[in-house]
């Protein structure tokens, strides 16, 4: 009892040390670890220089070469090379001259020798105790020390917080998602900056007019901050990004983010519920014409779900109103934040493409579905055709469904903007577009990349969803280590 | 057990029966008058015609269906049935048309189907095109261009009558036919070149018996993608064609006159608020949606294609560097960052193709990777790689001829999303310049008489809708015809 006591910081130690080794396969990893544990690795290092002259292996890989060149072994495998690259070159009829011959040969002689001899030292590692020194064995070996574990929790606790996310697939998982989302959305800032600040035209004599007085502009272009260099301004804008500080409108004098803030909720409350109507109609209607397929039902609800992809939303919209509002009068024909009923046709409209797209979908998936085996074995059980359908089909049948959920989320923010000046809605997308004909910048800017970053959450939250409801996405990223 | 060719005729026969009876109806719907109600009397005719002959159809349905009916042994009733259908055609009746011609020809090949819907592509533009003669004035090539479209017409309906004995002619006669025929496909009737691929296809030695395998043959069993590719090919002869036969005045000259006139004969979908014909300016609109169309998918399936295939087959760290670029720009919708570039650098045409085209790269750039992923693993890149061939030669003549099926059906779709963007960006002003006759500039205008003249916005409206579910019925097809599964 008392010797386990013992044993366990020992073994945790250990535990650490592998996974240490593990994690420093990789090399951006390992250089990461470095870097977040630094005093204590220059410690270590200090020991390294120290202690590399009583290296052993290097006088075993001079022995191993020696004996490698002295057998013969080596004058053979060159002769061998070159014999082989000699029919090669006879065999595919090309024209090479003798030197070209020897250079390739020789090429092949220095890659083979090369391996050849790892593997010897290897074989030779494996026999006797002696070990490479290097400085991942000094560093491991460190950490299996209680003195040494104890430096590096004091000099290097930050290496630990990588090694645990390193360590945890799942944790992993996210963290890389996370990593690589942090990185699109610098991208988008600095693509978007880019193409907006090499427009030709000239902002400051945009909104003043033709008439404005060299001081005018300059005070307009000290304001914004026109006159910086590209750099200064690409590094503001992606900080202002983070810090949700895009400065202040070309015209109106308003605050962008703010403006942006007060308008996104009225956009997101419309796609979510396009998003909600799309879904409830769309999901049922697909497992139902999968369930028919090949019956008139089947053949005129998919005719009508390729209408909905070709349709135009404006010129829907524009129908909408022609037919439900001026000749029958039964709905607004502009949206009214008071009044939910004018939200019903802006969210037919645009909820139209997502809802044919996810038809289709789940149509054709539920199709691949029902023709398994485990649906057959499902059905000789005895089970009823409902619980075959709704317990084993549907589910397995849903996961590339959430798929197209997520690609045409971000077709549908997009869609917003021409939905929402149909139905004349006062959301993000009519104020970048209303915004572009002045053309405001910064506001132009901001909701572009604003609409970018709630994409690309919604994109991971839908990833993260999909890979936690698909088994073998899961066990894919188990086994990644 | 029924012989392929009877199923082909009934399944025909199945597709075509709904739609006639659709069509019929249309007529009689249109005929009805509100305020004060009444019918009008010429298309009230046409509706009657049109369901006399949607009986016939129906009729010869039900004959064909029966088990004692033979393709190959046509009894004279239904011989003479046929022949009654094809007359459909001079009340608009394109339905009854192909299926009184299939059922009426003795054996069906794959240019015998595609030569109908070619012959169909010729009438349909001569009746659009005549629609001229009841305007004021004409082109100075009008005549000339008319003329044309009817030689061709007539050519067109001599291949259809005759050409499956193609392999019958000596071979001087053979070979001067398909050269006049691939001549005309210059009017821009793509349906002219499948005609002649199919024609020389059964000529060459050993064809007979032969499964059909080629894109080109397993389309003629999607009933849907041909109508598909009938109205594309209709619409492109159209807008070709447009340039000698309609009158561009009649599209951007102001005519204060004739302002928001009902549609009438000489204005068959009235005139706007300049007193432009919208007819002529949705004619001449379809030159720009599908030139934005077709250019907005073509650079991005090279560029996308391109990218795709080299990281593809790289894969490592070229792979990764070129996706996690691309990842950045796919994060941002398209119609957004179309509207960035069109604040940037202002609105025109070629903007527009700009910013739809790197819009669309990463998602080409996504497909043509992965199949080239799934094609590098395959045994023959390895046999291509053992015989000495070195990376260029193995991407350009092994991987991507290999990895393009998913490429062609994905820019078949692509056109159409293509188009809808076009518009769509013109209706908000940001797209084509205002002045040009594009369908979505047609319909910002119609937008605002919506509650006066909803003709404005309905023509444009349809003419787009009725493009756009031409490619994705198309893009569906060869979809299918390109699914080893479907086999």
């Amino acid at each position: 009892m008392k010797k386990e006591d013992i044993n366990k910081p020992a073994a945790y130690r250990f535990l650490v040390s592998e996974a240490y080794k593990t994690a420093s396969q990789e090399r951006h990893v390992s250089w990461g670890l470095k870097l977040l544990s630094f005093p204590f690795q220059l410690l270590v290092l200090i020991r390294y220089l120290f202690n590399k002259h009583r290296d052993e292996s290097k006088r075993l890989i001079s022995i191993i070469e020696h004996q490698f060149e002295e057998s013969g072994e080596s004058a053979e495998l060159k002769k061998e090379l070159l014999r082989q690259e000699e029919r090669k070159t006879a065999f595919l009829d090309q024209s090479v001259s003798r030197s070209d011959i020897e250079k390739n040969a020789e090429h092949y002689y220095q890659r083979a020798r090369q391996r050849e001899i790892k593997k010897r030292i290897d074989d030779q590692y494996r026999k006797s105790d002696i070990r490479p020194q290097d400085f991942l064995h000094e560093t491991t070996s460190w950490l299996r020390e209680p003195l040494g574990f104890l430096l590096s929790i004091i000099l290097g606790f930050p290496m630990y917080l990588l090694l645990w996310v390193v360590s945890v697939p799942v944790i992993r998982y996210v963290a890389n998602r996370l990593v690589a989302m942090l990185f699109v959305i610098v991208g988008v800032t600095v693509i978007v900056f880019t193409l907006l600040h090499l427009s030709p035209s000239d902002a400051a004599l945009n909104i003043l007019g033709e008439q404005a007085t060299p001081q005018q502009v300059e005070n307009f272009n000290q304001v914004h901050g026109l006159n910086d260099p590209y750099v200064v301004q690409l590094w503001r804008t992606v900080k202002g990004v983070f810090t949700f500080d895009l400065g202040i409108s070309f015209e109106g004098n308003e605050r962008v983010v703010a403006t942006i803030m007060r308008r996104f909720p009225v956009t997101l409350q419309l796609a979510f519920f396009a998003l909600m109507f799309s879904v409830t109609v769309a999901l049922p209607s697909g497992i139902y014409a999968a369930v028919k397929a090949n019956t008139t039902f089947d053949h005129l609800f998919m005719f009508i779900a390729l209408i909905g992809i070709s349709i135009p939303s404006f010129w829907q919209g524009l129908i909408f109103i022609l037919t439900f509002s001026i000749n029958l009068g039964w709905l607004p024909a502009t949206y009214s934040a008071s009044n939910l009923a004018s939200l019903i046709m802006p969210a037919v409209v645009l909820g139209t493409a997502l809802m044919a797209s996810v038809a289709r979908m789940t149509r054709s998936s539920t199709l691949e579905v029902i023709n398994e085996d485990y649906i057959l074995t499902a059905r000789a059980k005895g089970l009823s055709s409902k619980r075959v359908i709704l317990r084993h089909a549907v589910p397995n049948a849903l996961i590339p469904v959430i798929t197209i959920i997520g690609l045409q989320f971000s077709a549908m923010l997009g869609g917003a903007a021409v939905t929402e000046q149909v139905f004349n809605i006062r959301g993000l997308g009519s104020y970048i577009v209303n915004k572009q004909f002045v053309p405001d910048i910064p506001s132009v800017m901001g909701g572009v990349i604003y609409i970018a970053i709630a994409l690309s959450i919604v994109n991971l939250i839908v990833d993260l969803i999909y890979s936690f409801l698909d088994p073998r996405i899961r066990s894919r990223i188990k086994n990644s280590q | 057990m029924r012989s392929y060719q009877t199923n082909q005729i009934i399944e025909q026969l199945k597709f075509n029966n709904g739609l006639t009876w659709a069509y019929s109806i249309l007529w009689l719907i249109l005929s009805i008058e509100l305020q004060p109600f009444s019918f009008s009397l010429p298309l009230l005719l046409i509706g009657a015609v049109n369901l006399g002959f949607s009986f016939i159809h129906q009729l010869l349905l039900y004959r064909v269906r029966q088990s004692a009916f033979r393709a190959d042994r046509k009894t004279a009733v239904e011989r003479s049935l046929a022949a009654l259908m094809i007359f459909g055609i001079v009340t608009g009746n394109l339905f009854t048309f192909i299926s009184g011609i299939m059922a009426f020809k003795k054996s069906l090949s794959t240019g015998l189907i595609y030569s109908i819907y070619m012959v169909l592509v010729d009438m349909m533009i001569i009746a659009v095109t005549s629609l001229n003669l009841f305007k004021p004035f004409v082109t100075n090539y009008y005549l000339v261009g008319l003329s044309v479209l009817i030689i061709t017409l007539v050519y067109h309906s001599l291949i259809l009558a005759f050409g499956q004995k193609i392999y019958s002619w000596n071979p001087g006669v053979q070979r001067i036919a398909l050269g006049l025929l691939l001549l005309s496909g210059l009017t821009g009737n793509l349906l002219v070149f499948l005609v002649a691929a199919s024609f020389y296809a059964d000529n060459q030695p050993y064809s007979k018996g032969k499964r059909q395998t080629s894109i080109r043959e397993k389309l003629t069993r999607n009933h849907a993608a041909l109508l598909g590719l009938l109205f594309i090919s209709f619409l492109l002869t159209l807008a070709l064609t447009s340039t000698f036969t309609f009158s561009y005045s009649f599209a951007v000259q102001n005519d204060y006159a004739n302002i928001l006139q009902n549609p009438s004969i000489q204005y068959p979908f009235g005139t706007d608020n300049f007193g432009r014909d919208v007819f002529t300016r949705i004619v001449y609109g379809s030159q720009i949606s599908l030139s934005v169309g077709v250019l907005a998918t073509a650079i991005p399936l090279l560029i996308g294609g391109a990218l795709g295939a080299i990281s593809g087959f790289y894969g490592r760290q070229t792979d990764n560097i070129i996706m996690r670029l691309l990842d950045i720009l796919y994060a941002i919708p398209g119609l957004l960052l179309a509207i960035t570039i069109v604040a940037a650098f202002g609105a025109s045409t070629t903007n527009l193709i700009i910013a739809l085209s790197l819009g669309y790269i990463p998602s080409y750039a996504r497909t043509m990777r992965a199949n080239v992923l799934q094609v590098t693993n395959l045994e023959y890149i390895d046999a291509a790689r053992a015989l000495g061939q070195n990376n260029k030669q193995i991407i350009l003549k092994h991987v991507i001829p290999n990895a393009m099926a998913p490429m062609i059906v994905r820019s078949t779709l692509t056109i159409g999303t293509a188009v809808i963007a076009t518009s769509s960006l013109s209706y908000l002003g940001l797209g084509v310049e205002a002045h040009v006759p594009e369908w979505g500039n047609i319909l910002r205008i119609g937008s605002q008489y919506l509650e006066t003249y909803p003709y404005l916005a309905i023509y444009p409206g349809l003419a787009i809708i009725l493009l756009v579910l031409s490619f994705n019925f198309l893009g569906d097809g060869i979809r299918d015809a390109t699914d080893p599964r479907l086999n």
